[in-house]
């Protein structure tokens, strides 16, 4: 670069081109969102099938399975850190979001069957959906992504749907529809933004 | 001539390391060099001077036994950038 001469209007477009630079990766391939849209789509799906078909009394067995794709989750983050050469901003706050949804999901693991007084499956469904669409939604419109914003709108939705449907099993069935509206189809989506920029 | 701007952001290398900082939380060296195509040796002496500016931290550290260089906007360095900005549009309006 060259250091002399150089005039106020180049100094502003190179303020530009830089900072345009530093801003043109998309961080987000999608992956996440598609790993866990798919494991909760699974198990959810999988417990329902337990709880109504089979009457199986310990149907929540299926989200054990889930503790492996944590263990896979934690030892792909570390990977990630260790790659990564620069960190944005929004990948900061991102990753605040994500951390609050989780311990919020622990808590409320913790938490319901005495604020409920054991009929934690009358609430659950739409205290989940509700739960779903916060770092759905924050991610949308950090990311400026529309698909996940929709997809967080529609969990809320579908929270409100819960409450209009009797039989608490059928409620349950609205969490494996949720994933596919707020993190699956994103998730995809996601994913095809990604590779188009990174050609 | 542009008596006014500040000496330490008047220079093509300098001012980009400053614009890629002032947009991401922080940075690696390699990341910084990357983006402004510059020469580790010229860069490393570029950084030097904003980090005695004040401009930037600069933090050292070694990563899986490589050394790692993480570079990092101040506040001063953000409130040194502003004033620039401002007078460089000062002299564009004239």
């Amino acid at each position: 670069m060259n250091e002399e001469n150089f005039d106020p209007k180049q100094s502003l477009l190179l303020i530009e081109s830089m900072i345009n630079r530093a801003k043109d990766k998309f961080a987000e391939d999608g992956s996440m969102y598609l790993l866990w849209g798919w494991v909760v789509f699974v198990c959810s799906l999988t417990q329902f099938v337990l709880m109504h078909f089979f009457k199986y009394p310990y149907h929540y067995i299926v989200w054990f399975a889930s503790w492996i794709i944590v263990i896979y989750q934690l030892v792909y983050i570390r990977k990630k850190i260790k790659r990564r050469r620069v960190r944005t901003y929004t990948g900061y706050i991102l990753g605040y979001v994500w951390l609050t949804f989780v311990i919020v999901i622990f808590l409320l693991a913790f938490l319901i069957g005495r604020l409920t007084e054991g009929d934690y499956y009358i609430h659950i469904s739409p205290i989940l959906l509700t739960i779903y669409g916060i770092p759905i939604f924050l991610s949308g419109i950090i990311l400026r992504f529309k698909p996940l914003v929709v997809g967080g709108i529609g969990c809320w939705i579908l929270s409100i749907a819960a409450m209009l449907i009797d039989n608490y099993d059928y409620q349950f069935l609205l969490i494996p529809l949720a994933m596919i509206i707020a993190w699956i189809i994103p998730g995809y989506l996601l994913r095809a933004k990604y590779k188009l920029q990174s050609q | 001539m542009f008596k006014d701007l500040d000496p330490i952001l008047h220079s093509q290398l300098r001012l980009a390391v400053m614009s890629l900082l002032l947009s991401v939380k922080e940075a690696e060296f390699t990341f910084l060099k990357e983006k402004t195509n510059a020469t580790a040796g010229n860069l490393s002496v570029q950084i030097q001077k904003l980090k005695e500016a004040g401009y930037i931290d600069v933090v050292k550290q070694f990563k899986d036994n490589y050394p790692q260089t993480i570079c990092k906007i101040t506040p001063e360095g953000v409130k040194a950038f502003d004033v620039y900005v401002k007078n460089l549009q000062t002299y564009l309006a004239k």
